[in-house]
């Protein structure tokens, strides 16, 4: 439907929203029943839950619960927390009967569950017949999970690898049954060929020609891949692509094929399974040099004919490699465009997957130091085509291209091999941890002459959507950790010698004993062989243990909510208490119960403290009222806090009646400080959570606070005080509470000021959370629909509690600093009273030592007790090549993460000297990277250029870094309150990239004009439109444009929109009579209305957090203050304080010219 | 005993006094980079020496000038204004919170604190030694 301006016939869906496929919203009509996700998506009416509309009170709006179902209220919510937490556990994938499940297939060759079935089913004679029994079969595991339908056909034809595939290629089926190499056969079988191209032209036997072993071919991929098969069958003349497409799937060994028969060698560099005995270097040494010579030399360099068929295989190849191992490892066909350049990135993606032949000797040349540019080094393959200087992009001039903010990080691209499994998902999901760069250099001096900050972007506990693959979970209590280091198992160690001791890959201790745990290859319980090579932690990067008690200094605690809630006139005033007490009523059911374990209290406060009794015979709450505020007491030893399930009656009567019992009072005193002292001393022995909700300034006794703003301070060096802790009582009270595992959350609601600085103290030590609500009355139904939004959420999130976060990383780099809501409890340890969902650790990484590994890895340890009771530790490791070329270091390198990382420490530098300070930190990092990458990797390393180059990866990092110093959060000018600041200083340090980036540089979209399927319901969920520059020259008159930031939804109406748009959308006879700032957009029966409701509940939907984005209306010509606000988002254009995006552009480029890098 | 040998008698006193408080800091300072104590029980143990000890060296400063030690007094002089302008910003104490972040400035200051404090020492043990010989 086009207003004023017409549709583009060729404009195309958002491809913006492709990263974003697994979140797929669906709104509730599709599923009804299925899905209790938000209030957004129910039934029908997508944007307008909030209006109570029928006139219903504002107050008593009710949060979204599943009135109705009690049972099923305790239900994982999808969109929560994922299908991992429990309560179900007949359901439970992770519990052990689905386990024995899932693992006797494997073990005994039967039948074949869908993951697992990938598995050969190799029958345990042969592997003891084989003397090996940690002979470890063809590392399909979870890798083929994604692709499992197109894999079953194989399945159906064991035993005849050619049997029914027409498209086999000959040498395949030609293999001779192998009788001895079968260790070797299970992985390099089908990779042989492939990785020996020259081999095969040559018509020579098939060098690997002892390798398939029936038994073992029969689960061997080459059936399953007929679809690729079909698309190979135009080069018939290549067989040695075809099988490496087919092998592509199973990360062979590249080294192994080139050597053609099995040799003693060839065994050697079978390393994931054969290679026990042979140690790791050798494998690099002695095999790799070989596998250069003939295999990659053979592949790539002198032919150029199998290189052109090559470069396309991999581009078909691509998609389902990509698509198999999510978007970190591959990025689907990023740019299969014909320029030289792009198509250079795009190949070696490809070929990486195929088990990076060329990455393999690299390792080596890495090794022996031998310069930076060489043919043979991983990205030096990129390199000797010029690679680096082949994706310089040129900034000026241009706009940016912002839909490549939602593309995935750059490959890390590790050596074949390195992972003992070859799971796709032996590497960390950026979504969980990702690094800024994704080459390590390898050692400081080349760091420094990047000047590219290092460091680790972790949000471990994230939420797992629907579509989501949630964290799998080790249930058996083996934990093998290495006895020096600590480090967890994980997909990179090595086993030696048999499979009896492994070596750590931090620390590169050998681990014997006690360290290899005998049930890695027998079950006890069960009295059967178990394959070591299916167990989780070998095969995934994230990963969840059960621990057993060891890990527990005490019984896991319940969870434990404390509501303390300001009950003096501005808060009965704006409606606060009636809201809070409304959602607390009715997220009862939700909250986290699994057991009957979690306890709840409530406390209010004025200019007293009360208690509640809620554990008594008569079923009413009992109010305790304690007025001494200089030492306050506990009134009573019990009961204060009771069992939700037991006492939920007298819970439900006092807060339906908590409303009216205050809504007389007068009392301005609110003693928050004593408040909080005699909460924590009730939670303290246990341990859990107090969610503070704070509608005015504390002004009594301890911890009262002062109205301090004061304007002439703001814009002024001086302002940075405002942003600090006004009082030292609440920092003491937070180390305190994180001492006992006590977490604070706060929700400040501020009609004046709130002192957000020093109350957002609290949750910042504690591992809490901050939500801020200005100007908040709940009379406004779009004000207290986003409370009681957050609050649910909030406070049914399963939460991790009493939790100690530690990252580990390889000899010779040490974590430095820590950003996020936490409490440094040592050197590297973080305690975290409660760890929320999605709330993400910033960490930057130094060196103690010149790094000498090809591999650095990072493993983030989480020990947490879940919120069904369980003591678990989430594991999640990340694995780095190492490099020694600058070049590679620039192309690695993650803007995304490099912003989020800049954000945090520009925020700290903020608070704790000065904003001009942490605004000149930022522009100088940019020009630093942009001087640093004109010296040395462009034509002009030395005076001035016309143009600022940098290489495609970190093109949109001067556009970020513009976005902070436009945003509230950093924004020069005595405009803004220190309260917003704060505030935006806190979303900045705990917001996952994800919600960050968009905070940064929000989306923009055009709507009057947008493409006829968006808001529609596509096949990745609602269609988005496509996100614009963001520059008011898009603006338009008659249009309507939608610009969110992951916390505010803006619809700007220009003031010729027609009637009829007015009519469709508002449901209003023309412009004028649309009502500008919050709102709630009416549900009509217009297609254009329930589109744009549509885009608007994705919106509020597509990310992981609990915040609900509120959406406001703002006219062109409406409240002037709306519309500023509007306009600053638009952070290309000039703001007065802020150059324009292309005025930065100039000003980094002359300080890139006049400095010396 | 002149008045002299007394007044750097008790210097020799308080400084070696001060010399032990400053030791203890540097060990527990390097007991927290090792992980054998957390910075909460740091925070607390230190800061109940944190007053007293600038308090102590303030006093002593004070002797030095009601008794004319005027080389002794401007020694000291500087030191006991960089403690009043720590404490009237109010950084004087340990901030367990922050104590990672600042562990590097933290350390710096005790070494060269207790640098001080060694040459006060050795200085004063030499004004006294001198002023007893001068009397006998």
């Amino acid at each position: 439907m086009a207003y004023p301006q017409p549709t583009t016939p060729t404009m195309r869906p958002a491809p913006a929203q492709a990263p974003h496929p697994g979140q797929g919203f669906r709104p509730q009509q599709q599923h009804p029943g299925q899905q209790q996700q938000q209030y957004p998506s129910r039934p029908g009416t997508p944007g307008q839950q909030g209006g109570p509309p029928g006139g219903v009170p504002p107050m008593g709006y009710r949060p979204p619960v599943n009135g109705g179902h009690p049972g099923q209220n305790f239900a994982p919510r999808p969109g929560m927390n994922g299908p991992g937490p429990r309560p179900p556990h007949p359901q439970d994938p992770n519990s052990p009967m689905y386990q024995q499940q899932m693992r006797r297939p494997s073990a005994g060759g039967a039948s074949l569950p869908p993951s697992p079935s990938m598995r050969p089913p190799m029958p345990i004679g042969s592997q003891m017949q084989n003397g090996s029994p940690l002979q470890r079969p063809p590392p399909l595991g979870g890798a083929q999970r994604a692709q499992s339908p197109m894999m079953r056909p194989a399945m159906v034809q064991p035993g005849s690898p050619g049997m029914g595939r027409p498209f086999q290629s000959p040498q395949i089926q030609a293999r001779p049954p192998p009788q001895q190499f079968m260790g070797q056969g299970q992985n390099t079988a089908p990779g042989s060929p492939a990785m020996n191209p020259m081999g095969y032209n040559a018509g020579g036997p098939p060098p690997n020609g002892s390798i398939g072993h029936p038994g073992q071919n029969q689960s061997q991929p080459p059936t399953p891949k007929m679809p690729f098969q079909q698309q190979q069958q135009q080069h018939p003349s290549q067989p040695p692509l075809q099988q490496q497409q087919q092998q592509q799937p199973q990360f062979q060994d590249p080294g192994v094929p080139a050597l053609g028969p099995p040799t003693p060698v060839a065994g050697g560099s079978h390393k994931p399974k054969r290679m026990y005995p042979t140690a790791q270097p050798e494998a690099f040494q002695e095999n790799a040099p070989s596998a250069y010579d003939s295999g990659f030399n053979g592949g790539f360099q002198p032919a150029p004919v199998p290189g052109a068929p090559a470069a396309q295989g991999f581009g078909g190849n691509q998609m389902p490699s990509g698509g198999q191992q999510g978007s970190q490892f591959f990025v689907p066909g990023e740019k299969p465009s014909p320029n030289f350049g792009q198509a250079v990135p795009a190949y070696q993606q490809g070929l990486q997957p195929l088990a990076g032949q060329p990455l393999q000797p690299n390792v080596n040349q890495l090794t022996n130091q031998m310069g930076d540019m060489n043919v043979g080094s991983g990205y030096g393959f990129n390199n000797a085509q010029g690679g680096a200087s082949l994706s310089t992009v040129a900034l000026m001039g241009v706009a940016p291209k912002v839909l490549d903010l939602e593309s995935p990080p750059p490959t890390i691209n590790l050596p074949a091999n390195s992972s003992i499994t070859q799971s796709p998902h032996a590497n960390c999901d950026p979504s969980y941890k990702r690094s800024t760069l994704n080459a390590i250099p390898n050692d400081s001096n080349l760091l420094k002459k990047s000047r590219l900050p290092f460091g680790l972007v972790i949000t471990p506990y994230r939420s797992v959507k629907e579509g989501d693959e949630p964290v799998p979970v080790v249930t058996d209590a083996i934990i093998a950790r290495c006895r020096r280091c600590r480090t967890y198992i994980n997909p990179f160690v090595k086993f030696v010698e048999g499979g009896q001791r492994w070596k750590c890959n931090m620390c590169f201790t050998l681990n014997e004993g006690k360290f290899v745990p005998s049930s890695f290859d027998y079950d006890t319980q069960t009295q059967q062989p178990v394959d070591r090579w299916q167990r989780k932690e070998l095969n995934h990067a994230v990963v969840e243990y059960i621990a057993p008690t060891e890990y527990m200094v005490r019984p896991p605690q319940p969870l434990v909510y404390l509501f303390v809630i300001d009950v003096s006139y501005p808060a009965i005033q704006c409606g606060m208490v009636a809201t809070a007490a409304t959602t607390i009523l009715e997220s009862l059911d939700r909250i986290p119960n699994d057991e009957g374990r979690t306890k709840i209290g409530i406390i209010t406060v004025d200019s007293s403290i009360h208690f509640y009794n809620l554990n008594n015979e008569s079923g009413e709450p009992k109010m305790l009222v304690v007025s001494d505020l200089e030492d306050p007491f506990l009134p009573q030893p019990e009961d204060l806090l009771c069992n939700l399930s037991e006492c939920r009656p007298t819970l439900e009567a006092l807060l339906n009646r908590m409303n009216d019992m205050f809504k007389d009072t007068q009392n301005v005193g609110n003693a928050l400080g004593p408040a909080l002292q005699s909460a924590y001393k009730l939670v303290s022995p246990i341990g859990g959570k107090i969610l503070c909700l704070q509608a005015s300034l504390p002004n009594l006794e301890a911890g009262a606070l002062k109205m301090r703003e004061d304007p002439k301070l703001l814009g002024t060096s001086k302002e940075s005080t405002l942003l600090q802790s006004a009082s030292s009582f609440y920092k003491t009270l937070a180390i305190d509470c994180s001492k006992s595992q006590v977490c604070v959350d706060m929700f400040l609601f501020g009609s004046q000021y709130s002192d957000v600085a020093t109350l957002s103290c609290l949750p910042r030590f504690t591992g809490g959370n901050t939500f801020f609500y200005p100007a908040f009355t709940a009379a406004k139904s779009e004000d207290a629909l986003k409370f009681a939004h957050e609050l649910a959420e909030f406070v049914s999130q399963r939460i991790a509690l009493e939790a100690v976060m530690r990252v580990r990383a390889s000899k010779g780099l040490r974590m430095s600093a820590f950003y996020g809501n936490f409490f440094v409890r040592s050197t590297d340890l973080l305690s975290l009273p409660n760890v929320p969902r999605d709330q993400s650790y910033s960490i930057e990484v130094s060196y103690e030592d010149n790094l000498h590994i090809p591999i650095v890895c990072f493993q983030t340890a989480l020990l947490h007790t879940s919120s069904s009771g369980e003591r678990r530790i989430r594991v999640l490791t990340l694995a780095i090549p190492v490099t020694t070329s600058l070049s590679d270091v620039y192309l690695s390198a993650d803007q995304v993460a490099i912003a989020t990382l800049l954000a945090n420490k520009a925020v700290e530098r903020g608070m704790n000297s000065k904003l001009d300070d942490a605004r000149d930190a930022l522009t100088n990092k940019c020009v630093d990277i942009l001087g640093v990458y004109k010296t040395h990797m462009t034509a002009s390393s030395s005076g001035a250029t016309p143009n600022l180059q940098i290489c495609d990866n970190l093109k949109l990092l001067p556009l970020l870094t513009l976005g902070m110093l436009k945003h509230v959060a950093l924004r020069g000018g005595s405009q803004i309150p220190s309260d917003l600041r704060s505030y935006a200083m806190h979303l900045f340090s705990t917001l996952p990239s994800q919600c960050l980036i968009p905070y940064i540089h929000p989306n923009f979209y055009s709507l009057h004009n947008m493409p006829e399927n968006c808001g529609t319901i596509g096949q990745s969920g609602i269609e988005m439109p496509t996100a614009m520059n963001l520059s008011s020259e898009r603006l338009e008159r008659g249009g309507l444009f939608m610009l969110e930031d992951s916390q505010n939804i803006f619809l700007w109406i220009g003031r010729d929109a027609v009637p009829q748009l007015c009519l469709d959308l508002f449901g209003v006879p023309n412009y004028e009579s649309i009502r500008g700032g919050k709102t709630t957009l009416p549900t009509l029966e217009s297609d254009f209305n329930q589109r744009v409701n549509l885009i608007v509940a994705k919106t509020r939907e597509m990310r992981r957090s609990s915040y609900y984005p509120q959406l406001y209306v703002i006219k062109e010509d409406g409240d002037p203050a709306l519309r500023l606000w509007f306009l600053s988002h638009l952070i290309e254009d000039r703001a007065e304080p802020v150059m324009s995006y292309h005025q930065y552009l100039g000003h980094l480029k002359d300080k890139v010219n006049s400095g010396s890098f | 005993m002149s008045a002299e040998a007394m007044v750097f008698l008790f210097g020799v006193i308080v400084g070696a006094a001060l010399l032990f408080v400053k030791v203890f800091f540097v060990i527990l300072i390097s007991d927290l980079e090792v992980d054998y104590i957390n910075p909460i029980e740091l925070c607390n143990k230190l800061n109940q020496f944190v007053l007293p000890e600038m308090f102590v060296h303030a006093f002593l400063s004070f002797i030095f000038l009601i008794s004319g030690q005027w080389i002794a007094t401007a020694w000291n002089l500087p030191l006991v204004a960089y403690n009043a302008n720590k404490v009237m910003n109010g950084k004087h104490m340990f901030d367990a919170t922050e104590i990672f972040r600042t562990l590097g400035q933290h350390k710096k200051e005790c070494f060269i604190k207790l640098g001080f404090y060694l040459l006060s020492f050795f200085y004063y043990l030499y004004r006294m030694i001198l002023a007893l010989v001068n009397d006998s």
